[in-house]
């Protein structure tokens, strides 16, 4: 079977799901049932009393075979990072934190100094550590040698619906690591996730195009089926291109000669 | 029977430069071509990095079978002590040389570490850049020669066939398979900054051999992520001691071989020596090849004494002179380059290991 | 004597409060309450819930026996929706 795998945790699916930015908490539950996920972010949050329905350990609890990974969203040093994670631990029982951590909360880009630390001691400590980066492809082995379980680079800015527009720096983190890469942020529609995993993605994260969309658990099928299918095509391999045309003059024709 | 570990079998890996070996249309060798000469000139542009091999003995305790310098061969044996070795350097710097592989055969009494670390010593005093092709290390004597100035370490596997390897290495430490395999990670280990990887072609069946090659090569890249890999593309020639290729390795192979390589690992050193013929060096130059060897010598002590004719490790076909050479080059619209890093760069790597 | 002294007890003892943060925003508490009355209190006993006093961890089963000090730092946390 072919499973995703990070540590000793396997998955037969490969989409993530990110449960921010919902309508409503029923409209995000009956999304993660359409999406197939069995592993889902949450954040945590300062307990609301006028807002009870903030709350979702419960109810996603309840959903069979869901697995938690908590973020450290909200975090802007690696120590708010490090502590995050040892709260959300004791609250999920989950060794999975996506460490997180924008500096600045206008375009929420991570901060590669700060997550290379969270990551090298929260690894230390035993916990599954999905860093949260920018496509760079020397930071992802540097974390990739730290221990993370995965590197989730981002297809292009959180939120921004742009797609895999990092895809040439992608695929080079995709040839170089040893370890899953999820691309995580900035896709827009279901054939965007497809092709990350026509790349050789193990993984891809989802949020906002489906909590956006205005039929979520309808989004979330589609990118469902598109993450398989993209599986699918990965595995079997894609066709060569034919990318150059013939040159008029043959290039190979000294092969042979005498000397 | 040797157990190969997974990275070196699992096929799936070499699943593309696969495709491209099996298929032998002479079209798509063409396509193949313009492929890989679009991603050469984009990644490394018109240039060429030159180097010549300096053999600083031809003792050696093997017995591989295809090989002039075996043990059980008549031909003369020699090293070359440390004023040959400066008479020898000079000679070559003479010819432009700045870029310089030593070889020796396999570890002996005569010939051992010491010898060879005093050898890398004197060449990184005036080469820029000083590469070892020699007997397999531990870690530690690759830390001693990092230290001493050695930039590169070139081992080949010879074959990835384990059965051919067995048969064609019919005595000495060579025998030991998985230890040579190992070999490359030790010297990264050790603070090597560039493994030279290659097979000889023509030892097993060559598809194959590519194949486990290239899975060997992104091991390496994925594991030693810092370091740097050049792959050689030798193919069995007639040399003393009369041996016979079990399998022929035509141009058009070869060639396809190397374009497959260029254009499955963009951005390594695919490097051609003077085994080959200037038709066959010239017309690569420009498509996949980035790194050749020249003017060269492969008896001991050949730059000042000239070669004597039966007695290299193999026959030279390219003996053009280094002017000839590079204005060959030139014609083709290729820089030839003789040093491309001050060797104020040329320190050990201290974080080859992955960090912890 | 008892008669006498009891309902001074009874109306004295939980008539003294003290002032904690709660995530952030001032509290008013009886005295000697304990961490998991503050849960019952705002009604947050019965959900998973992680809860820090002055930035340390109060795991479950020390809640009960945690007595909460004028001027602690409480902070109660949930999961949330996040991506």
């Amino acid at each position: 079977m072919d499973h995703l795998q990070l540590g000793a945790y396997t998955f037969s699916s490969r989409l993530i799901l990110g449960t921010g930015k919902f309508s409503s908490a029923p409209v995000m539950l009956e999304a993660v049932k359409a999406s197939g996920a069995q592993l889902v972010t949450v954040a945590l949050r300062r307990f609301n009393r006028e807002q009870l329905e903030d709350d979702l350990f419960g109810p996603l609890s309840e959903i069979p075979g869901i697995t938690l990974m908590p973020n450290t969203s909200g975090a802007s040093t690696a120590a708010e990072a490090i502590k995050a994670a040892h709260i959300s631990r004791e609250l999920s029982g989950s060794p999975f934190i996506k460490v997180e951590i924008h500096p600045n909360p206008q375009h929420l880009m991570p901060d590669p100094i700060e997550t290379m630390e969270a990551a090298r001691i929260l690894a230390s400590e035993g916990f599954l550590v999905m860093p949260y980066i920018s496509p760079d492809p020397v930071l992802a082995k540097r974390l990739e040698d730290v221990g993370c379980a995965s590197v989730m680079p981002l297809g292009s800015a959180i939120g921004s619906g742009q797609g895999l527009a990092s895809a040439a720096m992608l695929s080079i983190i995709i040839r170089e690591s040893s370890i899953p890469v999820i691309v995580d942020a900035g896709l827009r529609a279901p054939s965007e996730a497809a092709r990350a995993m026509e790349m050789g993605c193990s993984a891809v994260l989802v949020n906002s195009a489906i909590a956006a969309s205005d039929n979520p658990s309808e989004m979330a099928a589609a990118f469902r089926d598109a993450t398989e299918a993209g599986r699918h095509g990965f595995k079997a391999g894609l066709m060569a291109e034919s990318t150059e045309a013939v040159a008029t003059s043959p290039l190979t024709s000294f092969l042979g000669e005498q000397s | 029977m040797t157990l190969l570990p997974d990275w070196l079998t699992e096929q799936s890996i070499s699943r593309e430069l696969e495709a491209m070996l099996r298929n032998r249309s002479p079209e798509s060798l063409e396509t193949m071509a313009a492929r890989s000469r679009a991603m050469t000139l984009r990644r490394f542009g018109r240039t060429m990095t030159l180097y010549a091999p300096l053999y600083l003995s031809n003792y050696c305790s093997s017995g591989c079978a295809y090989c002039g310098f075996a043990s059980d061969r008549t031909t003369p044996r020699r090293k070359l002590d440390e004023e040959e070795i400066r008479r020898e350097i000079a000679a070559m710097k003479q010819l432009g040389i700045q870029d310089i592989l030593l070889l020796t055969g396999e570890r002996t009494a005569t010939v051992g570490f010491e010898y060879l670390r005093r050898a890398v010593e004197i060449a990184a005093e005036s080469m820029q850049r000083v590469t070892v092709e020699a007997f397999p290390m531990s870690v530690e004597e690759y830390r001693e020669l990092a230290d001493c100035g050695c930039t590169g370490i070139t081992i080949y596997q010879e074959t990835y066939d384990s059965m051919q390897y067995e048969a064609l290495h019919r005595w000495g430490p060579k025998k030991d398979y998985l230890y040579r395999l190992e070999t490359p990670e030790r010297a990264l280990e050790g603070g090597i900054k560039t493994i030279g990887l290659g097979v000889l072609f023509g030892l097993s069946d060559p598809v194959t051999d590519a194949l486990m090659l290239y899975r060997h090569a992104r091991h390496l890249e994925k594991k030693y992520w810092r370091g740097g890999i050049s792959i050689s593309f030798p193919r069995i020639r007639p040399q003393t001691g009369g041996y016979e290729p079990a399998f022929e390795v035509d141009d058009h192979l070869l060639a396809r071989i190397i374009l497959a390589f260029r254009i499955t690992m963009p951005d390594v050193e695919l490097v051609l020596s003077t085994r080959e013929k200037p038709s066959f060096r010239d017309g690569m130059a420009g498509l996949a090849i980035t790194r050749m060897s020249i003017a060269s010598r492969t008896t001991v002590g050949g730059y000042l004494e000239g070669e004597s004719p039966d007695e290299g490790q193999f026959e030279i076909s390219d003996s053009r002179t280094t002017e000839e050479f590079c204005q060959a080059l030139r014609n083709r619209r290729i820089e030839p380059i003789f040093k491309n890093w001050e060797p104020a760069y040329n320190g050990p790597s201290h974080q080859t290991r992955p960090c912890s | 004597m008892r008669l006498k002294n009891r309902p001074k007890e009874i109306v004295q003892k939980p008539l003294k409060m003290i002032t904690i943060q709660l995530n952030g925003e001032p509290e008013t508490l009886p005295e000697t309450s304990a961490l998991s009355d503050l849960l019952a209190h705002i009604g947050s006993d019965g959900k998973t819930v992680a809860t820090l006093v002055n930035e340390q961890v109060v795991r479950p089963p020390q809640r009960a026996v945690h007595i909460l000090m004028e001027g602690d730092r409480v902070e109660i946390l949930v999961f949330a929706g996040g991506g």
